[in-house]
């Protein structure tokens, strides 16, 4: 190779250090999560940590200064200063128990109204456009739903059925739209936070989805593929009420 | 059938609370009214200098009634010089600050808000009685899902505009749904035209219309003068 290029010399820069600061964020926050530092700790000397993670004083500050905003960790100053930690980071759980908390009815309904609408056109356009190897794959991805394991094993599995289903569809946009919609609400379906989400009759809906799609079957689908959002949609709404109107009827009386 | 004590309960809640806003609303159009002849001092058409002070009530209003995301008011066309839109609302942005409201008042732009056609003002110009609008979406409003209580107001016996505000369906929710939840059954607050305010369960959700139909659905209207509001509740 000769003296390297422009688009050479693009290619092989030096690393961003916000995404060295990133990953300390990352690795101290997970060490916190798992017990291996615990509340009340104190990490070591700023100049010991930039060393050991082998950054530079600047990316380490903004690293603390990441977990400062998130509430993790406090730096006091004095003799008996320096950065402890203060709090668990938030899981996954406290961050869908947020969105309940911060998302309106109105809110909630209005994504089933764009679901129902993305969902309806793409299953229509399935029915014309998917092949009998789609059928298969699409009958492996509704099944996938019923075998995982966990709640957090079932949101993706739902998740994929429907984006493949969008796949089917041939279109691009409309595939885009649909995994947009699934990254908003799936995991707010399936974290059990009230009353469980029922993998074995989300699996059944799926399956006759599926169904109706191999049969070229466009009315029945799209009134399936509505009914199944409608569902959905009762459960994130159910699911609001109870966390965030539970003490109502108490309180008013 | 006689209605549950939950259901009178909830009913006098929601009657009470709504009354509340009325007469805030109907105190800011008085207030604004009374500004609005002393600015006037005799002339009988709005311009720029008569509008002094009425961005002080519209921060005041917003400052004291923390449900509304706006405030303020519009005048009728007729009742400005040269025929011209006058306007003068505040909203209450995300984080607290409150700013002027544009609008866009060219009749013919692609952008255009012609206020004097939406419900809240034609209804409130007609019928010269307090209305509530929404829930709607203020397309090159306000630009979010609310509701609008707006009281007309004259001027030397003349109609000249009405006075209002916004509350955004989200901040509605917390408000008034306590209440809601104290009836064990499904029910929902309507309006007028029968769409759904708030409900308190997935059956009646906000902004559907409801189709009476069966037969353990029932209606109780609200004691709150001109405003056509009902809880519908299943017993």
């Amino acid at each position: 190779m000769a003296s390297p290029t422009l688009f050479h010399l693009q290619i092989y820069r030096t690393l961003p250090e916000i995404e060295r600061a990133d990953a300390i964020v990352d690795r101290i926050s997970k060490a916190i999560a798992l017990g291996l530092l615990k509340v009340g700790e104190r990490l070591p000397p700023e100049a010991a940590l930039s060393e050991m993670f082998g950054v530079g004083g600047a990316t380490l500050r903004e690293a603390l200064a990441a977990l400062r905003g998130q509430g993790v960790v406090e730096t006091r100053r004095g003799r008996s200063g320096g950065t402890f930690v203060v709090s668990q980071p938030r899981t996954q759980t406290d961050v869908i128990r947020d969105w309940f908390l911060s998302t309106s009815i109105s809110e909630i309904r209005d994504i089933g109204d764009e679901h129902s609408a993305i969902a309806a056109t793409t299953i229509r356009l399935a029915c014309e456009r998917a092949e009998a190897h789609d059928f298969d794959r699409l009958q492996e991805l509704a099944r996938a739903l019923v075998l995982a394991a966990t709640p957090e094993a079932r949101a993706p599995a739902d998740s994929r059925f429907h984006v493949e289903l969008a796949i089917s569809a041939q279109s691009p946009r409309l595939a885009a739209a649909e995994i947009r919609l699934q990254e908003e609400t799936v995991q707010q379906l399936w974290t059990p936070l009230t009353v469980p989400f029922d993998p074995e009759q989300a699996t059944a809906e799926h399956l006759e989805l599926v169904r109706a799609v191999a049969q070229d079957q466009p009315e029945k689908a799209q009134k399936l593929v509505l009914e199944h959002i409608r569902r959905n949609i009762f459960h994130l709404i159910d699911t609001k009420l109870t966390l965030g109107y539970a003490q109502s009827i108490q309180d008013v009386q | 059938m006689k209605p549950s004590t939950e259901v009178v309960h909830a009913a006098t809640g929601l009657t009470s609370w709504i009354n509340g806003v009325c007469t805030e609303t109907e105190n800011l159009s008085r207030n604004v009214a009374s500004l609005l002849e002393r600015n006037l001092a005799g002339k009988s058409k709005v311009g720029k200098s008569s509008l002094t002070g009425l961005d002080e009530l519209a921060r005041e209003f917003l400052t004291q009634n923390a449900f509304a995301v706006g405030s303020g008011t519009f005048f009728a066309t007729e009742s400005v010089e040269e025929g011209g839109h006058a306007l003068e609302w505040w909203s209450r942005k995300e984080s607290g600050v409150m700013k002027r409201l544009h609008l866009d008042l060219t009749p013919g732009s692609n952008r255009y808000y012609d206020y004097e056609k939406l419900p809240f003002f034609s209804t409130a110009a007609a019928t010269g009685e307090q209305t509530l609008w929404g829930p709607y979406i203020d397309y090159l409003g306000f630009e979010e899902y609310i509701l609008t209580f707006a009281a007309p107001f004259s001027v030397h016996g003349h109609f000249t505009g009405v006075s209002g505000c916004d509350i955004r369906i989200k901040d509605l929710e917390p408000l008034i749904m306590p209440n809601l939840r104290s009836i064990p059954g499904d029910a929902a607050l309507i309006n007028a035209s029968n769409r759904v305010i708030l409900g308190n369960s997935g059956m009646y959700l906000v902004g559907e219309r409801v189709k009476s139909g069966s037969a353990n659905q029932h209606r109780m209207a609200l004691d709150v003068p001109h405003l056509g509001l009902s809880l519908i509740y299943t017993a």
